[in-house]
């Protein structure tokens, strides 16, 4: 039973590192097992614990094994991140067009008296709207043009930091516009007496709050991720 | 011996793993037996330092693997070239020739620095 469990604490201790990533951590042990099995297997020592002691040493230092896995799965998530915002933008976009030519064919007016402010509010909308798509398309670009890296070193982490600024300046615009959007269509709808009609700018009100929110969430996970790794990456 | 230096192995790891898989899917234990004996056991890195290459080549896209059952009943993970990693490795095999040959010249060549008469 000991004999087994050199093997077993090895890749415990190693994919414990990686908590932080479930699915990667389950991977990692399993492939981290069977390369240590199988250098057993081949070993010529006849005493199974030392051969299992000789694997594990032959492997390398689990901390150091690691940190190096976790820069790579950590770049992987960070550039679904850049994708993740582009695809955002794209879907707000889109809900945002299907409303706007929605309002064209039923020839929807607005109050006189809710012009000027409709129109300031548009203004935002659409200067908010673009300062999203330029800041995300460049967090996108930016963070998909750099090399993965092998390890946590500075200049990686000074990319991180560009790419969240980014991404953050982009998140925040888009957040503005979807408050913008939310506003602009309630002035279209208020006062109007309720009819199949008001689906179309509902629902993409709707689908543009679950994608702003969703970006938001994804944001914070990864963001929390990093900080576990970064935490390991440290040490 | 203990063979190449660590560090000047770290530098080209990417390419000795790729060319470790020209010649067909392995797995991690497999990859390392194989730049063991196409090096004439001169390389030697802590085993484990190639696990990180082989996931960041995946993810560059020059790798792909898939999950198998071994014989012994254990879950393997078997890594491929894929046709980028093919043309990769190519590249790379180029650079290194060049790289090599101008080395080779340079430290074949120990004459003294001709001056001008």
């Amino acid at each position: 039973m000991e004999d087994s469990s050199l093997i077993a604490e090895y890749a415990e201790s190693l994919a414990g590192r990686l908590r932080f990533d479930r699915s990667l951590a389950r991977c990692v042990r399993q492939e981290v097992e069977d390369h240590l099995w199988e250098a057993v297997a081949t070993s010529s020592t006849g005493d199974l614990l030392e051969a299992q002691r000789r694997a594990i040493a032959d492997f390398g230092d689990a901390h150091v094994i690691a940190a190096q896995i976790a820069v790579v799965s950590l770049a992987k998530q960070i550039k679904k991140i850049g994708v993740t915002v582009v695809l955002v933008i794209a879907a707000i976009y889109l809900a945002m067009t299907t409303r706007v030519t929605w309002y064209d064919l039923g020839q929807w007016a607005l109050c006189e008296d809710r012009r000027a402010l409709s129109g300031t509010i548009g203004l935002i909308d659409r200067s908010t709207f673009w300062l999203a798509a330029i800041g995300g398309i460049a967090a996108w670009a930016y963070i998909g043009s750099r090399h993965t890296p092998t390890t946590f070193h500075p200049a990686y982490r000074e990319q991180l930091r560009r790419f969240f600024l980014l991404c953050s300046t982009a998140t925040g615009a888009l957040i503005t516009s979807v408050i913008c959007d939310g506003v602009l269509t309630a002035l279209r709808l208020w006062g109007l007496e309720f009819s199949f009609d008001f689906m179309v700018p509902i629902f993409s009100m709707a689908i543009e709050i679950a994608c702003a929110g969703a970006l938001v969430v994804h944001i914070r996970g990864i963001t929390q991720r990093l900080a576990s790794a970064a935490a390991l990456l440290s040490t | 011996m203990r063979g190449m230096e660590g560090e000047m192995l770290k530098g080209h790891l990417d390419m000795i793993v790729l060319a470790a898989l020209a010649a067909g899917p392995a797995h991690g234990y497999a990859v390392i037996e194989e730049i063991k004996r196409r090096s004439g056991q001169k390389f030697s890195l802590p085993e484990g330092t190639v696990y990180p290459a082989l996931h960041r080549l995946e993810e560059a896209g020059l790798l792909a693997s898939r999950w198998v059952t071994a014989e012994s009943g254990r879950r393997r993970r078997v890594y491929s070239l894929t046709k980028r990693g093919s043309r990769g490795l190519a590249e790379q095999r180029a650079v290194w020739e060049q790289f090599s040959v101008a080395i080779g010249a340079l430290l074949g060549t120990a004459r003294p620095w001709k001056t001008p008469a």
